[in-house]
């Protein structure tokens, strides 16, 4: 499993449900129904204010776990997506079948 | 649709909940939701204040509790603790699941330590058969029950059920089953959403979820909530840091994520439908999960006033006081047994003023029904009288006829025009406060004998809440943080007064920030600690016993409030003062008052120092009296009864006049002595409006000045309208008291006093004053009262009205104030010996041993023979004549006490004194079996000079420490004990005798050093003594020739600090008031904005200070200082000495 974090494009339907992103100039499209959670994030390492009143999305982030491909025949990638609920962006966080792909 | 939270803490759940019962409330009912509940941790904290709050937002308030449930017990007997449940009351049962739930809560308490942070105590909690028993209705049998246990997530179940232990988790829960009640028994589902595996997980909600259908019992969705919004997340991490003394990032149970918030019933709703859905139930199965959520909910509606005896007083009943009459009867055969002890003579006049008054308050209390409340109150304060401990009332208490006749209150009301109304009226129904002040050292004496009068199941303590300040906050923002101890120490070391949450706009504006503020630049973790503690301000961290409320009650009192164990020993309520009046509590505020004790240990000392009435009256220079042997106020056996001396000693007024009144009660501090400086009190009533003025409302608006003007006539008085002149006549036309607020209403609108008390507590109110204001005009108007004087009228009661003072009030504190002063003038050994005792003010017992020292009395040393556990008045025998040395009389002097010792243990201290007197070092040892540590601070202290000067020998205090240093002490071996009844040999101390003088006696510098580090008191001689030649060179002035100075003189000052303030001031600028002691009195520096930034952060946080400022003449008697820059005296380098002159360095003989 790698672990890194990349900008990525998401379509979404109208209830928020990821549909295709556009991730290195490419359109995949969301085959199962994805997974979303909220994972907490060591947000004291990692941010320089937490004044009162700064809002959702401190503590945790939302994650959605998608199943998506470049065409109906090529293979099933497994992604982890963080989505930035304050400024809307969306980022590539864990991709699950990196080491089997590189292998 | 609407949903009904039925799982949530709020603030008082310290360090768990973030959210006040009000906000919560308030997002409740903005959300559509009709009901609330409040589950706060462990108890009832919150509750009564979401009862006002769901009250007000117009919603139904739901009780319960979130509570640890204990397993069996452990080898060591010890019951761990297997999870953790919410118990629902139900409501509509009159009473019945309030009472269950506050019976469960004190279950939980019970046999735990006050102190949650000992390992070894039995944790708070509850075992399943006592759920079981307190769920079960009374009646038993198949009826429905009093609570609910909502089996959730934190639960053992839960937790097996999170690990997917699927078997584990229905044995478990078959044995919820067999134990509770079916029927109080439902299943909570909770879904934070977070990480797959992990806690409150989606599958772990399903998971839940599930067992209640294949058990068949509702499933309960809550939110667990702790916070009203999602910005809260943040600060619950910070809790649970601080809950667990560790920093968030090595916390192995932060909440999974940042979900746990009132979310609204739209997300609640959505939240049913995920769950469900996973479950493989569908939309049914979401609506049942949120129909039955809603059904539980309406069974736990409370009604406040039916269920929980909302704003319903309870007073003991009348016959637990031995009264078996009609109470109202009892109360006016008692008020007239009053009249002929406290009113012996009156002329027909008063004595018609006195009926008037007494039928006008009976009236009134019989009307409320308050009879027995006023027989309670009286019955306690005979009690307290009773035992010898002094007592008085305070507050408007004293407002009261009845009290004063009672002798619950001992100011006469109608001698000093006290207002009723101000007390009780018939439009209040709430129980009054009665307040009375004992001796500090009795009070817990005091409280044992109220529980064993009334009986433990009608008396209780009252707690109270512990919040957040800036410095707490601070330490636990950085502990959570993970910040070094000295960093978080450096910070929080210069917080000074101001509150949390304005942390960031403080270190914008106040100087001695401006290090702190520099270093948060540019630093992220500072910046975050500067977030957090914003975050942190004012939540409740813990509760303890309420320094002076006690709860009485009827038996039923147990049912309507949990209790705790306190430090005490004493059950105390999770009630605070703010939940009595709702509650219908009646609280009792027993007030341990040091100043009392002081004045109860000076007493003692004059009876024992003088045996007769003439030495007494010789002694403290009383008056011949009627009959020639002194005044009635002393006794045959010299002691005094101070509560007999009248109110109009000359030297007592004398004595106040000279600002010298450091150890005098409420008179001591230098804004009050630089405020009696210039007013100059010279009768009671004076010092009634001198108390009543030093406040902040009059202070900061400005009252004092024309009021001082006008008193000693360098402006004329004005009053408004001639109808307020009988009103203000004796504050000289300016508004102080409350009962000059309601007398004003009482003339300008015939509102009677009743009412003028009413609309003067609207008054500053900002919803409430239009009315007020409105009432006021057209009242006053149709009186015919002129457009202008109505304008100037109002004006002033909305001014002063919100925060002028009870006269009342006043008056209750004049008399301690007297007193203490009085015994101040003619006993001064033996005031100042129990102010050393009890340390009853505001200053460092150091700074009354100078007063001591300024005022000729001799401190004499400790010494291992003649001092005790107390500061005892000794006389000094008198000293005659010899070449170079005038006679001196016979003194009286104060001996240091050896409890003062640091260090030194009661054990030891007890073991010293019950073997007093001791004739040698050998001796001591053997017989008080001190450690060698304890010798030698003794001996550094000096304690054993009067030993060694009687063996001749010529060894010095460094000799006998250098001694007991090597010589390691080697008690005699137990054979050699003296048996009972045999006389040691009176060898002499040959230990002593043999010491060889080789090294030179300690320095006066170095022997006051020791004295402060062991005793925190300069002894020998005033610590800035030995700054004496630098002082000289920096031509520093002594505060005793302060006065001499022409105003406006520049001068440096030096001295200790002894007391910083910063009062509220007018306009809204911080003023810093520092006093320094110098050894010839205090100097009061004060800082205004500009001297703050020069001085920065030496302003909070030096000892040693030399300040250059202005002399301010305040009064006849008064001098301050307007400070204009501070240094620290300590730190030579940075002081502004002279540069030395050329013509001085090459000596006076050269020069010319």
């Amino acid at each position: 499993m790698g672990v890194f974090s990349e900008a990525v494009e998401v379509v979404c339907s109208p209830a928020g449900q990821p549909l295709r992103l556009i991730w290195s100039g490419r359109t995949y499209k969301v085959a199962a129904d994805p997974v979303r959670w909220y994972e907490r994030r060591n947000w004291w390492d990692e941010e320089a204010r937490a004044e009162r009143g700064r809002g959702p999305g401190l503590v945790d982030s939302e994650i959605w776990r998608v199943q998506a491909r470049l065409t109906p025949r090529s293979p099933l990638r497994t992604l982890d997506l963080s989505h930035d609920i304050r400024s809307g962006r969306w980022r590539v966080v864990r991709i699950h079948d990196a080491l089997r792909e590189s292998a | 649709m609407s949903f009904t939270h039925l799982h949530a803490a709020t603030a008082f759940s310290a360090h768990y909940g973030v959210s006040w019962p009000e906000e919560m409330a308030q997002a409740a009912a903005a959300d559509g939701a009709d009901a609330l509940a409040c589950t706060d941790r462990d108890g009832l904290y919150g509750t009564v204040k979401h009862l006002r709050a769901c009250m007000d937002a117009g919603i139904d308030p739901i009780v319960g509790v979130d509570l640890a449930v204990l397993g069996e017990p452990d080898d060591a007997g010890v019951r761990p603790v297997t999870g953790r449940v919410v118990v629902l009351a139900r409501g509509r049962r009159r009473g019945a699941g309030y009472r269950a739930l506050c019976r469960l809560i004190s279950d939980a308490h019970a046999g735990t330590s006050p102190s949650a942070a000992r390992k070894d105590s039995k944790p708070v909690g509850v075992t399943m058969a006592q759920l079981a028993s307190r769920a079960a209705d009374d009646g038993g049998g198949d009826a429905e029950p009093l609570l609910t246990v909502l089996v959730g997530p934190h639960s053992d179940v839960g937790a097996a059920m999170r690990s997917r232990s699927y078997a584990v988790a229905r044995t478990l829960f078959r044995r919820w089953q067999e134990s509770m009640p079916r029927a109080a028994l439902a299943v909570e589902v909770v879904a934070h959403l977070s990480a797959p595996g992990s806690n409150l997980s989606l599958a772990h909600a399903v998971r839940m979820l599930r067992l209640a259908d294949e058990m068949q019992l509702p499933a309960i969705l809550t939110n667990a909530v702790r916070y009203v919004d999602a910005d809260g997340a943040a600060t619950a991490d910070v809790l649970d840091a601080a809950r667990a003394l560790t920093s968030m990032g090595r916390l192995p149970d932060l909440q999974p994520n940042g979900q746990g918030w009132l979310k609204s019933a739209a997300q609640m709703t959505s939240l049913a439908r995920e769950i469900s859905r996973e479950a493989g139930y569908g939309t049914a199965g979401a609506s049942r999960m949120l129909r039955d959520t809603e059904a539980l909910a309406d069974a736990c509606r409370m009604d406040p006033v039916q269920d929980m005896g909302f704003k319903q007083p309870v007073v003991p009943e009348a016959s637990v006081i031995g009264i078996n009459t009609e109470p109202m009867t009892e109360l006016v055969a008692r008020c007239e047994a009053g009249i002929g002890r406290r009113f012996p003579a009156q002329d027909p006049a008063a004595e018609a003023r006195l009926r008037n008054r007494l039928t006008h308050e009976l009236g009134i209390i019989e009307r409320l029904g308050f009879a027995s409340y006023f027989l309670t109150v009286a019955e306690v304060s005979a009690m307290i009288t009773g035992m010898g401990v002094r007592a008085a009332a305070r507050g408007s208490g004293a407002s009261s006829l009845v009290n004063y006749l009672l002798g619950i209150s001992h100011v006469n009301p109608l001698a000093h025009d006290l207002i009723f109304e101000r007390f009780l009226s018939r439009d209040r129904s709430t129980l009054p406060d009665i307040d009375i002040d004992v001796e500090s050292a009795q009070r817990h004496n005091v409280y044992h004998r109220i529980f064993e009068r009334f009986g433990a199941e009608r008396v209780t303590l009252m707690s109270m809440q512990n919040g957040y300040r800036a410095r707490g906050a601070v330490r636990d923002a950085g502990m959570a943080l993970g910040l070094a101890d000295e960093d978080i120490g450096a910070v929080a070391k210069q917080l000074w007064r101001f509150s949390a949450r304005k942390f960031r706009e403080a270190l914008a504006e106040k100087p001695e920030l401006r290090d702190i503020a520099e270093r948060v630049q540019g630093n992220r973790q500072l910046d975050l600690l500067v977030d957090l503690t914003e975050r942190l301000d004012r939540l409740p961290r813990h509760i303890s016993m309420h320094p002076c409320g006690v709860i009485l009650g009827d038996t039923s009192l147990l049912d309507r409030t949990p209790v705790q164990p306190s430090g005490l020993g004493l059950p105390m309520s999770q009630f605070d003062k703010h939940d009595m009046d709702p509650m219908g509590m009646l609280k009792l505020d027993v007030l341990g008052v040091r100043m009392q004790s002081a004045m109860a240990y000076a007493l003692q000392e004059v009876r024992r120092l003088h045996p007769t009435k003439e030495d007494t009256v010789r002694a403290g220079a009383h008056p011949a009296g009627p009959a020639g042997q002194g005044p009635d106020y002393v006794l045959a056996d010299g002691s005094i009864d101070l509560d007999a001396v009248p109110l109009d000693d000359p030297a007592t007024y004398d004595l106040i006049c000279s600002t010298y009144t450091l150890g005098c009660f409420q008179i001591e501090s230098p804004g009050q002595r630089e405020l009696i400086g210039k007013m100059a009190p010279r009768e009671f009533n004076d010092l009634i409006i001198d108390i009543s003025l030093f406040r902040p409302g009059p202070m900061k608006s400005d009252m004092v000045r024309p009021f001082l003007e006008h008193r000693h006539g360098w402006a004329p008085e004005v009053y408004p309208h001639e109808a307020l002149r009988p009103v203000l006549a004796e504050t000289h036309g300016v508004t102080v008291f409350h009962e000059q607020v309601l007398r004003t209403f009482d003339v300008f609108t015939g509102c009677g006093l009743a009412k003028a008390d009413e609309l003067r507590r609207l008054l500053g109110n900002e919803d409430a004053e239009p009315s007020v204001e409105d009432f006021f005009r057209t009242e006053a108007a149709k009186r015919g009262y002129g457009a202008g004087v109505i304008d100037k009228v109002w004006g002033t009661l909305k001014a002063f009205g919100s925060f002028g003072f009870c006269k009342a009030h006043g008056a209750a504190f004049a008399v301690p104030t007297y007193q203490s002063a009085w015994l101040k003038t003619h006993h001064p050994e033996a005031f100042l010996a129990g102010i050393f005792e009890h340390d009853p003010g505001m200053y460092p017992r150091r700074l009354l041993v100078a007063e001591a020292r300024r005022m000729g009395i001799p401190i004499l040393p400790l010494d291992i023979n003649r001092s005790g556990a107390q500061y005892r008045v000794e006389r000094v025998p008198a000293v005659p004549a010899t070449p170079g040395h005038p006679a001196r009389p016979e003194k009286l002097g104060i001996r240091l006490s050896l409890a003062g010792i640091y260090g030194l243990s009661a054990a030891e201290l007890r073991r010293i004194t019950a073997g007093q007197p001791y004739d040698s070092l050998a001796d001591l040892r053997a017989r008080a079996r001190v450690g060698r540590g304890t010798l030698m601070r003794l001996a550094s202290l000096g304690a054993f000079d009067s030993l060694a000067r009687d063996t001749g020998t010529g060894a010095s205090r460094a000799d006998l420490l250098h001694h007991l240093d090597t010589a390691p002490p080697r008690p005699a071996p137990r054979k050699y004990d003296p048996i009972p009844g045999q006389l040691a040999l009176p060898l002499g101390d040959t230990e002593l005798e043999n010491l060889r003088p080789e090294l030179p006696e300690p320095t006066l510098r170095e022997k006051v050093r020791t004295e402060l580090d062991l005793l925190s008191v300069d002894v020998s001689a005033h610590l800035i003594d030995s700054y004496g030649p630098l002082l000289a060179e920096l031509g520093v002035t002594k505060a005793r020739d302060l006065i001499g100075l022409r105003n406006g003189s520049e001068v440096l000052v030096a001295g200790i600090r002894v007391a910083t303030q910063t009062p509220p001031m007018r306009g809204g600028r911080r003023v810093v008031f520092i006093s320094l002691d110098d050894g010839t009195g205090c100097v009061d520096c004060t800082f205004f904005t500009e001297a703050q930034e020069k001085t920065g952060p030496l302003l909070f946080g030096t000892e040693l200070m030399l300040i250059r400022g202005l002399t301010r003449r305040t009064g006849e008697r008064g001098m301050s200082l307007q400070a204009l820059e501070a240094w620290n005296l300590a730190d030579t380098a940075s002081l502004p000495l002279p540069r030395p002159q050329r013509g001085r360095l090459v000596g006076p003989n050269s020069s010319g």
